[in-house]
């Protein structure tokens, strides 16, 4: 960062912008604190006078809400936590650990000539919805649907493209040569790549990790198609929270969301020094 | 000791589909403790040359050899051979220490070892106080220090160098050649310097290799490269300025002979072969800068008018426009004539060059 000066018209700017961002936000935990009468209030209550945890109790034991005289979900949210932490966590390392292997043989081998790396883009470029319907049938039909190795498999390949592209921008960026001299020390081509090269791009490495993480995390198209009660995430439950049968649970709605905001915030606190180069898109020092 | 000696054997090397012919049939031996200079345009193939020396790519056909023994399919690592790229190639993750250490650490000697290896190699490039720091905080001087150390602890039978100083400023190019220099010297090493600044060729190489579209035109020893080059390109590119190369033909009576182009004729000294074998035929003379000397109209080989005049410290490079030809003379600065003055050259015959005006070779006389 180069020293700019604060100026107030910047710091206006940068205000503004801070409260585009974290109003949001603020909402959302707010309302996971307010009983269900503050829900809808109007006007609408901005700091709840009696905060409470009933929220994030009905998440875990759907029928405790029912104490304040309002309809309640049957299904508590535990299993979309362990689906959401399965299928993205192990659909991440397996897209980011392949998106890697690619992006090192497509920046330094060309291996599969050209055109691969548009082939492997070519997926992201249909809708998803227009791909949602063909995946149903094709998952029925093999025994995939509504298995955790089904959505697995679909988050690997939806988010391929983007860890293979994004980790072959950092590897263009860093210069053969250090591969090359590292093989003159004595290295194998393998060992270069393990030793030299994948240290040296860890900043993007963690960057697309991360990237990758919150795709899978966030997704709701393809979790709701292909799942029907063996298998559940976040998302998915976050809508059962408001639905005509189930009525309107908005505090219940926010609490899961506050739960589910969590390991994003960690994981971007802990890597937040290799995340501001990274997320420059493979800008490495030379 | 005794240092291997490398044979570069017929190499060949084609790319793409074998449509671009890097290397065409380069052939030339490197002496044990000598330093070669390989000079020439970009993408004349000198880089491929190390390359395939070092073991980072293979021939098409063709051999290397280091002491007599072919090195072909030995894996980069194992043939002795250390080169240092242009743009360093450190490990900006590691410490310097670690960076010279990598070699040795992979080749598995013993702590202690490497230890007083790195440090001797620190001490030589003076270093030491710097093992310390992550590479990342160095600048460009250093890591090129760096690059080299860390290719000398690994004590290479045979160093490469690939244009080490180009990314470099003026003043720390100077310092590491008269580093280079002193390690030449101290150490003993086999060099093979890539670079395309010939001021660094003739300082730092016992002989210069020139090389054009994957060809080597010649290698000669540094003294003699610029006076007697083989080919008109090796003429048009050593030397700055390079050699006037006049294109024209000889013309002769039998007994003397002379060289003409359009109104300009040249007196040559008397030759046999000139006045019999060469007469009639398309030549290009070829005369260096420095030879030519300013000299009253009487006495002048050619007369013109001066264009340029460039003063370069002591010496001043002065443009003389002659009918169509264009010649570059080297004059002392104290002595410059005016821009547009008509002055007159006095050549020394002795220095003539002349080359076939169809295939560029130099002729013999």
């Amino acid at each position: 960062m180069t020293g700019r000066k604060l100026t107030w018209p910047l710091a206006f700017v940068l205000f503004g912008a801070l409260i585009v961002s974290l109003f949001p936000v603020f909402w959302i935990v707010m309302t996971a604190i307010k009983p269900p009468t503050d829900w809808n209030a109007s006007p609408a209550i901005w700091i709840p006078s009696h905060p409470t945890l009933i929220n994030f109790k009905t998440l875990f034991d759907p029928d405790s809400i029912r104490a304040y005289g309002v309809g309640g979900v049957s299904q508590a949210a535990t299993n979309s936590v362990f689906g959401s932490l399965l299928a993205s966590v192990v659909g991440t390392a397996l897209s980011v650990a392949i998106g890697l292997f690619a992006a090192i043989g497509i920046s330094r081998y060309a291996n599969g000539g050209k055109a691969t790396p548009l082939i492997i883009l070519s997926g992201r470029m249909f809708p998803p919805a227009a791909i949602a319907v063909p995946f149903v049938i094709i998952y029925s039909n093999v025994g995939l649907i509504d298995t955790y190795r089904g959505l697995i498999a679909i988050y690997v390949a939806g988010t391929l493209p983007f860890s293979t592209w994004m980790l072959k921008s950092f590897v263009d960026d860093l210069p053969r040569e250090i591969e090359e001299a590292a093989m003159i020390d004595g290295r194998s081509r393998l060992m270069a790549h393990v030793f030299v090269t994948i240290p040296l791009i860890r900043g993007g490495l963690l960057a697309t990790t991360l990237f990758v993480f919150i795709l899978n995390w966030s997704e709701f198209m393809f979790a709701l198609v292909l799942s029907y009660s063996n298998v559940t995430t976040i998302p998915v439950q976050l809508a059962r929270y408001v639905t005509a049968t189930a009525g309107t649970l908005y505090g219940v709605q926010a609490a899961l969301a506050v739960l589910a905001m969590i390991p994003l915030v960690l994981a971007g606190l802990l890597i937040q020094s290799h995340l501001a180069r990274g997320m420059t898109f493979g800008a490495v020092k030379r | 000791m005794t240092f291997p000696k490398l044979e570069i054997v017929n190499l060949r090397k084609l790319f793409g589909n074998e449509s671009f012919v890097a290397l065409d049939g380069v052939d030339f031996a490197v002496e044990a403790g000598e330093t070669v200079a390989l000079l020439g345009p970009s993408g004349c193939g000198k880089s491929t040359t190390l390359n395939i020396i070092v073991g980072l790519e293979q021939p098409t056909s063709g051999d290397i050899r280091i002491d007599g023994r072919s090195v072909i399919g030995i894996p980069p690592g194992k043939r002795n051979v250390g080169l240092v790229f242009q743009d360093y190639a450190v490990f900006t993750h590691m410490t310097v220490f670690e960076n010279l250490a990598f070699g040795l650490i992979i080749r598995g000697r013993a702590k202690a070892e490497i230890a007083r290896a790195v440090h001797d190699v620190a001490e030589l490039l003076g270093m030491q106080n710097s093992l310390k720091l992550s590479a990342a905080e160095l600048g460009g001087s250093e890591l090129q220090r760096v690059a080299i150390g860390r290719t000398l602890v690994t004590k290479p039978a045979i160093l490469l160098l690939d244009e080490p100083l180009s990314n470099l400023e003026a003043s720390a190019r100077i310092a590491m050649r008269r580093e280079l220099r002193r390690l030449q010297s101290e150490i003993g090493l086999t060099i093979i310097y890539v670079t395309h600044d010939q001021v660094e060729a003739l300082c730092l190489a016992d002989r210069i290799a020139v090389m054009n579209a994957g060809k080597l035109q010649q290698i000669e020893r540094t003294s003699v490269i610029c006076k007697k080059p083989d080919h008109v390109f090796v003429a048009g590119f050593m030397g700055s300025p390079p050699m006037n190369l006049l294109r024209g033909e000889i013309i002769g009576d039998g007994t003397s002979a002379g060289f003409r182009r359009d109104g300009l004729i040249i007196r040559l000294p008397s030759s046999e072969a000139f006045a019999t074998n060469y007469v009639g035929q398309p030549i290009i003379l070829g005369l260096r800068p420095e030879s030519l000397t300013l000299a009253a109209a009487n006495e002048a080989t050619i007369c013109g008018k001066v264009a340029v005049v460039e003063p370069r410290g002591p010496e001043a490079v002065v443009t003389v426009e002659a009918g169509t030809v264009s010649l570059k003379a080297v004059v002392p600065t104290a002595e410059r004539p005016q821009e547009g003055a008509d002055i007159g050259l006095l050549a020394d015959p002795s220095s003539f060059v002349f080359f076939s005006g169809e295939t560029g070779r130099r002729l013999a006389s």
